[in-house]
């Protein structure tokens, strides 16, 4: 229980140590390259996060609730190659931006009809449907990119409202919404209860199938969203689309602090957990590492996050005299 | 039907799956007449025995159960091949080519044990984040660039063909499925591995090491990734650090319709032997009909949640 009474904006031990290291790693990558520490870099940064920010959010609700996606790469490339054909085809820019969010939200539909009426494994079923998605986004883009779209959706990261990039606004907006279901809503504790045990919710009468659904759906709208962002950002959609997205995304979100056993995440961390990875990637590209590694370095931290973890909980166990095991 | 409908577990699974493969075989006949030939028997079973062996470490990593799935074996075979071809360009005699191959492999595949036993990490988180530092590295270290060098005297056993059977087939394949089937069938390890899968509890408290059970079989998993890696040496003369490329759907895919249970305790390796004909078969044919490759993960992902979707149906209906 007081994991659900945590404030918002008081952090907790992991959280420090997370904005400690985005610090330290700032300080390290400014050192090391002199073109790291300028503000167009920063802004760099930040305008990679901006997808990863909101994969990261639905990821997190899904691991909080025990499942996994690894398929929302590919997900986010379906989608935005909704939002691209829409913009081709010279539908009104406020109207395509809803395209990458339903889009998204069909697609988990579907994913969520596999996974929770199939009562399939997560992780199985989402590898299935990430080879299906894959091809798809072939078939669709007939092998070619989808290059040189329109600017109209550019406006979502050019346009400020009160000092502040729309899409900035959007995203603690999404954030926000997230935060008031997962505390101030049955919904939230009901998915922190699946994500405890999946059984014991469903004996205690939490209508499990319901809200597995859900997360399932809201997850896929949030990787819509990214899409839509993506295609404001870059303005073309490739074949290859994401192909490291989901890792990036469960190693931000575990980086946070949300356990991939479920039932326990953070918001803070995940975002936190995004920041950082981003920081260290564009830092490694800086200092002249091939981009080539960053899946290793972001595999990693994963592993060696989790291991972290466990020795760390050993010790502390076997400090005050309990049993390792 | 009457007669189907008696057939019980593995057999049924056979028996399901030589129709498959009979109807599959039919439909490329009537689409392509030309396309059964010796040739295309000997590159098919080329083919299958990359990935029999792929998916025999997977078959027996699920099948010893505690959520055990290794999602790093493409990323296994595609970093084994590599980093015997850069040995050997470090100075490692061409002879010692084989032995560093496994090596590599099983070292690959007992840092995956560790996470999962020693760390407790589950399985398919620890392997996701291994299968993306594998692959990575395998990309990494060579830039992307395929490496040349492959000794010509394993060119000859890997290209050899005896009776229209490639000889890899005939001296890796049959033989280590046949090990494994007795293992399983007939030996106390066999059981030990079914009763982790089928009740880990009352594998623990009957005595079974569970843990070293487990680190062993991600090794042996690592083993199988590396031999494969071996034979694609041999037989394509070249190192790909992208040679292991979607092996962890294939192999999956391949466990499941083979009958292995995703949560462990139940299936065979005949099953699993008789799923990676069916999806070489497939494979091939497509590629004959000219279908481009893009296609192959396609329906290889869908035949996935297809079988997930009727093994949870068929449940339902008993």
């Amino acid at each position: 229980m007081r994991q659900l009474r945590n404030g918002v904006f008081s952090l907790n031990g992991r959280e420090w140590s997370l904005l400690v290291a985005c610090i330290l790693a700032i300080i390290v990558f400014s050192v090391a390259s002199p073109y790291y520490a300028t503000s167009g870099n920063a802004g760099t940064v930040l305008r990679n996060s901006i997808e990863l920010l909101l994969v990261g959010l639905g990821m997190m609700l899904l691991l909080a609730m025990g499942g996994i996606d690894v398929s929302v790469g590919v997900v986010m490339g379906l989608a935005a190659i909704g939002v691209g054909r829409a913009l081709g085809a010279g539908v009104d820019p406020v109207l395509t931006a809803f395209v990458g969010p339903l889009t998204g939200a069909l697609l988990g539909l579907l994913t969520a009809a596999v996974i929770v009426l199939g009562r399939v494994p997560a992780i199985v079923g989402t590898l299935g449907l990430l080879g299906v998605y894959r091809t798809a986004i072939f078939v669709l883009l007939g092998g070619q990119w989808l290059s040189g779209l329109p600017t109209g959706l550019t406006l979502l990261l050019g346009t400020t409202i009160l000092g502040l990039p729309v899409a900035a606004w959007v995203i603690a907006l999404a954030y926000l919404a997230v935060w008031i279901a997962l505390r101030r809503t049955p919904f939230g504790l009901h998915l922190l209860a699946i994500g405890n045990s999946e059984e014991k919710a469903r004996l205690s009468g939490i209508p499990v199938v319901k809200i597995r659904f859900a997360t399932f759906i809201v997850s896929g709208a949030l990787t819509g969203l990214a899409a839509t962002f993506y295609v404001a950002n870059y303005r073309n959609v490739e074949m290859t689309v994401g192909s490291t997205l989901a890792l990036d995304a469960i190693a931000a979100v575990v980086l946070g602090g949300t356990s991939i056993l479920g039932g326990r995440c953070s918001l803070v961390g995940t975002v936190l957990g995004v920041l950082l990875l981003r920081i260290l990637q564009n830092g490694l590209l800086l200092t002249g590492v091939p981009s080539l590694w960053q899946p290793v370095v972001t595999g990693s931290l994963l592993i060696g996050v989790l291991g972290f973890e466990v020795l760390s909980n050993r010790l502390s166990l076997s400090r005050l005299g309990w049993a390792s095991k | 039907m009457n007669r189907i409908r008696k057939l019980q577990g593995p057999a049924l699974i056979l028996a399901l799956l030589a129709l498959l493969w009979i109807i599959v075989i039919l439909v490329l006949l009537v689409l392509k007449p030309s396309v059964f030939s010796l040739g295309t028997v000997t590159t098919i079973l080329q083919f299958s025995t990359i990935l029999a062996l792929v998916a025999l470490g997977q078959a027996i990593v699920i099948l010893a159960g505690g959520a055990g799935i290794d999602l790093s074996v493409g990323g296994i075979v595609s970093l084994s091949a590599i980093a015997g071809m850069l040995a050997m360009k470090l100075g490692l005699p061409s002879f010692l080519l084989p032995p560093a191959c496994i090596i590599a492999g099983a070292a690959l595949g007992a840092f995956n044990g560790v996470l999962v036993t020693k760390l407790s990490i589950l399985p398919l988180i620890a392997t996701l984040g291994t299968f993306f530092v594998y692959s990575g590295l395998a990309l990494a270290l060579t830039g992307g660039a395929a490496q040349s060098g492959v000794p010509s005297w394993l060119l000859i056993w890997g290209r050899g063909v005896f009776s229209g059977i490639p000889v890899p087939f005939l001296t890796i394949a049959i033989p280590v499925f046949a090990i494994a089937g007795i293992v399983l069938m007939w030996t106390a390890w066999g059981r030990w591995i079914y009763a982790m899968g089928f009740n880990e509890r009352s594998a623990r408290l009957v005595g079974i090491p569970v843990d070293r059970a487990r680190l062993i079989l991600y090794s042996l998993s690592g083993v199988l990734s590396g031999a494969a890696a071996l034979i694609s040496l041999a037989w394509l003369g070249s190192g790909r650090p992208n040679i292991g490329q979607n092996l962890e759907l294939e192999s999956l895919t391949a466990a499941m319709l083979g009958g292995i249970a995703i949560l462990g305790g139940r299936g065979g390796v005949g099953g699993v032997f008789a799923a990676v004909m069916l999806l070489v078969t497939l494979k091939t044919g497509l590629l004959q009909l000219n279908v481009n490759t893009v296609w192959q993960v396609g329906i290889v992902g869908a035949l996935l949640v297809f079988v997930l979707l009727a093994d949870r149906l068929s449940q339902n209906w008993r």
